[in-house]
């Protein structure tokens, strides 16, 4: 009777870790765009610093802005485009208008398995106007999901 | 020794139990009937595994599994399609007192070397962001992967030679082949490589075919002396000490 026991005991032990292991699910919690991010420096003072209002969107695509007269913005996140190899922004700092581009290669990158894949991009080279922006710089190339700056715009 | 070791045993047998224990040593054909069981309620996960072991005595056995995986996963961003095979070797213990298992019951845990080839694709994966989706495929890819496993389980003779038992598999990756960027999600005969560390759990249905027979000595345990008895000889000890004192 008790090794009967034992063996139950041992196979509801079984059955409950397999149940458990079974009904792990997962949802993806991450951040799942690889943006490249941009700080902003007033280039007076070298410091970082948000200017009056920011406002920026896609060439080509003025009806959809990435940000609408933004005030406070240190750091903007750009999205590149994964499906080119280079993107061109209009970027307007406190009313003047610039064009920024972007030239890159694109590379698939798998965050996990709830979350799937996104893109990852490896900046080449930037060219922007000088209209307010005075000069932009990159300081990593690797554009990914981390919170790691990749190009600096001093105005 | 087995000769005049079952004298000694035959001699007080009325009273005490025998010296030695008679221990069949097995090879054994085990089937794991789980996977194809989880293949019932999904249709996306099938393995395939089995394994072939062979007493050296009455603690260790050799251990040669092996198995199939076909796993294929999607969701709304991507598929992904694998396939391979993958085998483990190693060595299983019995840490059961002979006298208790007697050939017919194990309660131990193997530790296994894990080589796993296969190949992977993704047919399609998607991204959105601001610009628009974005649509690409990733061709079918072979790799090694191979890890190591501790399988801690319990097995019990049924009837005849039919064995049946379950088994934990908590398996460490040593490597799994894939790249930074692009690296497999779930790896035959290891699970989903998405950590580390894996587990799983195998039901066998196990064939035995005994190919010879030992005799195990049997370490019986020392029967407490009562503390009446061993006051005397101290007391003996402590008198001869005051013996020799003048």
């Amino acid at each position: 009777m008790r090794s009967i026991r034992n063996v139950l005991n041992a196979v509801i032990l079984a059955g409950s870790i397999l149940l458990a292991y079974s009904c792990t699910t997962g949802a993806c919690f991450d951040e799942t765009t690889a943006y490249m991010k941009a700080s902003l420096f007033l280039n007076s003072t070298g410091k970082q610093t948000a200017p009056d209002s920011l406002s920026l969107w896609g060439a080509g695509m003025d009806t959809s802005k990435i940000y609408n007269s933004q005030k406070n913005l240190k750091q903007a996140l750009v999205p590149l485009d994964a499906s080119s190899g280079s993107c061109s922004f209009i970027i307007k700092i406190s009313g003047v208008y610039d064009t920024l581009s972007a030239w890159y290669s694109t590379y698939p990158h798998l965050l996990s398995k709830d979350c799937g894949y996104t893109f990852y991009h490896n900046i080449d080279s930037l060219h922007t106007t000088n209209h307010k922006i005075v000069k932009i710089s990159i300081t990593k190339n690797s554009v990914t999901t981390l919170s790691e700056e990749n190009i600096r715009i001093y105005y | 020794m087995s000769s005049t070791g079952e004298l000694m045993a035959q001699k007080p047998a009325a009273t005490e139990p025998p010296d030695t224990v008679t221990i069949p040593l097995a090879i054994r054909a085990g089937v794991d009937i789980s996977g194809p069981v989880i293949y019932l309620t999904d249709k996306n996960n099938l393995t395939v595994e089995g394994y072939l072991s062979a007493d050296l005595n009455e603690k260790r056995s050799l251990f040669l599994g092996g198995g199939y995986s076909n796993y294929k996963y999607s969701q709304y961003n991507y598929s992904y399609v694998t396939n391979g095979f993958f085998i483990k070797a190693g060595v299983d213990f019995n840490l059961m007192k002979p006298q208790t298992a007697k050939g017919k019951y194990w309660a131990g845990v193997g530790l296994h070397y894990g080589l796993s080839s296969f190949s992977y694709e993704i047919p399609e994966l998607s991204h959105d962001n601001y610009w628009g989706t974005t649509t690409a495929s990733l061709p079918s890819q072979s790799l090694w992967s191979h890890f190591i496993e501790a399988s801690p389980g319990f097995r019990a003779q049924l009837f005849g030679n039919v064995t049946i038992g379950w088994s934990i598999s908590l398996r460490k990756m040593i490597y799994s082949g894939g790249g930074k960027d692009i690296r497999p999600i779930y790896i035959p005969g290891y699970g989903l490589a998405a950590s580390s560390f894996s587990s799983g759990i195998n039901y066998y249905i196990i064939w035995n075919f005994r190919y010879k027979t030992i005799k195990v000595l049997i370490k019986k345990d020392q029967p407490e002396e009562p503390e009446e008895e061993t006051t005397p000889s101290t007391n003996t000890g402590s008198g001869n000490m005051q013996n020799l004192e003048p």
